[in-house]
């Protein structure tokens, strides 16, 4: 009842093709939610109902108690969501440095924000998040100079800088190494419980290691929640992905 | 101290950053001694305003995406303000002093019209010469940006306006001057100093207000909101998920730009001593793109000389009897290399053989120092 997140029978259709059917979603504050599911089950478009990027033919989207879906997509960023983009989305000609600094958005007006630029607690803030995420000795280069797996880290850590309460994250580890990968789960269970984490993954080995509660979603529904072990046992989820080798090599 | 070290070369960087505008802006200044001819001062400070157009330009256009092929309307605005005040300030031959513009006798006009009342005050005049341009750009963003409108769209719509604009000047004779302009002004004085468009006082108020726009310009770069119009010139949209309104930073930026414009309109009838609606038409919005392209949009230094250069070079080359006929067919080519062989423009090419040389000596440094190393090793 008195969750965080609450998706209430959304509903949301491309061209007739009902993308989300009557989805519901609650995620308690600190949590860190895996969502899973076969390719189409419309988990991309559950972060996109979120963050306002799709806004919902039916249903509500509540979070702690704003409803979200009526805003703009800004508005609802200023309400406390940030999201990571299953395309790495960074500013390309802007170094890492001015990356960091755009997402650090204290003051969100036009005019708040006609002062020369940062300060010494700013850049102090920024080395410390270019620290967190490794980027520290690539701080003055343009973003599109990074690596793939450097770009996805800098979009990681733009959303940390950003502070927001809820974090949505659509395959953050797309396109890493197993050694970046494992880099990214250790970044995860530290900011869980300080933010609260929506991720969408494909990699199951990555969703073990972080997941409390693995959600698992199917032609636009919620078919099943629960820890891993729970959702692997679940006769409907081992239907939805019949064909595919079982869950493990979705 | 870590965060000691890097202030420090945030400043440098500052200083290094500055540097170029600076020398530039200490040319314009020193110029007026080693060119002792009035008629060439007031072309030069032609191109200097010329040069301010493109600094606007690539203010909107380099730094926040937006591509205006409509920045001349701004231009045109305010040169008209300070036209209109100028004419007001002459002595009609038919209806003496205060009396009807000349123009509006022809035109059978009894009365002044109500917005042309407030330009009997300079004041006003040039206050209008900035906001105005600022305004119509703001509520013209308002509409653009508020409805997502974005890339060649934005550029199609800013070109239309500006020709719905021209076509009304032209239009409304009684009241513009029509096709003619507004001619035979008076001279600007403030403050007791007389801007004559050939004399010294005019040359250095263009100077000035050279060095002010890409001051402003500059410092608005370097601002947090700057740094965020540049953001959404890379990514809009992920801006928007930072929780910024970008309409709002677009159409401050596209409203800075066209009050930057606007001053240099209201230079230009200064230095031109007329206003025609050829100051706002489509090869005059068009050429300041070929200028600021060629300049390097991403920098307003690189904006600036390009007009200058550019538009120096196309003055000469319109005289000379050998390019008379074909000296567009010149610029054209020129754009085209630029566009092919140079996407950053002069300035661009400046950064690359200045960080060539830095290599050079770097290299040359080491060299010697292994030289040294060797000679060491061996004794």
């Amino acid at each position: 009842m008195n969750s965080h997140l609450d998706l209430r029978d959304v509903s949301v259709s491309f061209n007739g093709f009902k993308a989300l059917n009557a989805l519901n979603m609650s995620v308690r504050k600190g949590e860190l939610r895996c969502l899973i599911g076969p390719n189409g089950a419309g988990k991309t478009t559950a972060l996109d109902i979120i963050c306002g990027k799709v806004k919902p033919s039916a249903g509500t989207v509540s979070f702690d108690g704003t409803a979200l879906q009526d805003l703009e997509e800004y508005e609802i960023a200023r309400a406390g969501v940030g999201r990571k983009f299953q395309v790495p989305s960074v500013f390309r000609e802007l170094s890492v440095s001015e990356n960091l600094e755009v997402a650090r958005a204290r003051r969100t007006s036009v005019l708040g924000n006609l002062r020369w630029n940062i300060g010494n607690t700013g850049r102090a803030d920024v080395e410390r998040l270019a620290e967190l995420v490794g980027l520290t000795d690539e701080l003055d280069r343009p973003a599109a100079y990074l690596s793939h797996g450097q770009t996805q880290w800098l979009e990681i850590g733009m959303l940390v800088a950003q502070d927001a309460e809820l974090i949505l994250m659509d395959e953050p580890t797309a396109g890493m190494t197993a050694q970046e990968t494992r880099k990214t789960a250790e970044l995860f269970a530290r900011l869980k419980g300080r933010h609260t984490l929506i991720v969408v993954e494909h990699d199951m080995g990555f969703v073990k290691a972080i997941g409390d509660v693995i959600s698992v979603m199917h032609m636009g529904q919620m078919l099943a929640e629960g820890t891993a072990a729970e959702v692997e046992a679940h006769p409907e989820v081992r239907r939805a992905y019949l064909g595919s080798g079982g869950i493990s090599h979705a | 101290m870590p965060s000691h070290v890097s202030h420090s070369s945030g400043l440098q960087r500052l200083i290094a950053q500055l540097a170029p505008l600076l020398i530039v802006c200490a040319v314009v200044f020193a110029l007026p001694v080693l060119l002792n001819n009035d008629f060439l001062l007031n072309k030069v400070a032609r191109y200097l305003v010329l040069g301010i157009l493109t600094v606007s330009l690539g203010l909107s256009w380099g730094f926040g995406g937006i591509l205006n092929l409509g920045q001349a309307m701004s231009f045109g605005l305010g040169s008209y303000a300070m036209a209109m005040a100028l004419k007001l300030k002459t002595v009609p031959v038919h209806t003496g002093a205060s009396g009807l513009p000349d123009f509006m006798v022809w035109n059978n006009v009894q009365h002044l019209p109500w917005f042309w009342e407030p330009f009997r005050s300079l004041s006003f005049a040039i206050a209008a010469g900035l906001v105005v341009p600022a305004l119509v750009a703001a509520a013209l963003g308002w509409f653009m940006f508020r409805g997502r409108v974005t890339g060649v769209y934005v550029s199609i719509i800013t070109l239309a306006t500006m020709v719905v604009i021209n076509l009304v000047i032209i239009d409304q004779q009684s009241y513009t001057g029509g096709f003619n302009g507004i001619t035979d002004l008076a001279q600007l004085e403030i403050f007791g100093v007389a801007f004559d468009a050939y004399g010294r006082a005019t040359y250095y108020l263009v100077a000035g207000c050279v060095l002010l726009s890409l001051l402003v310009a500059f410092a608005f770069t370097r601002t947090k909101a700057g740094l965020i119009v540049q953001a959404i010139r890379d990514h809009e949209s992920r801006v928007r998920y930072f929780g910024y309104d970008v309409a709002l930073y677009q159409i401050f930026v596209f409203a800075l730009s066209a009050a930057i414009a606007g001053l240099a309109g209201m230079l230009y009838t200064v230095v031109m001593e007329f206003a025609s609606p050829t100051f706002l038409g489509v090869q005059l919005s068009l050429s300041v793109v070929v200028w600021c392209a060629v300049g390097g949009r991403q920098s307003l230094v690189g904006a600036f000389l390009g007009a200058v250069l550019v538009a120096g070079m196309q003055g000469a080359l319109s005289e000379s009897a050998a390019f008379l006929e074909t000296w567009t067919l010149v610029m054209g080519a020129l754009f085209v290399l630029v566009v092919l062989f140079l996407p950053k423009g002069l300035a661009g090419l400046a950064q690359v053989v200045l960080r060539w040389i830095v290599q050079r000596r770097q290299a040359a440094g080491r060299g010697v120092a292994q030289g040294v190393g060797q000679t060491e090793g061996s004794t």
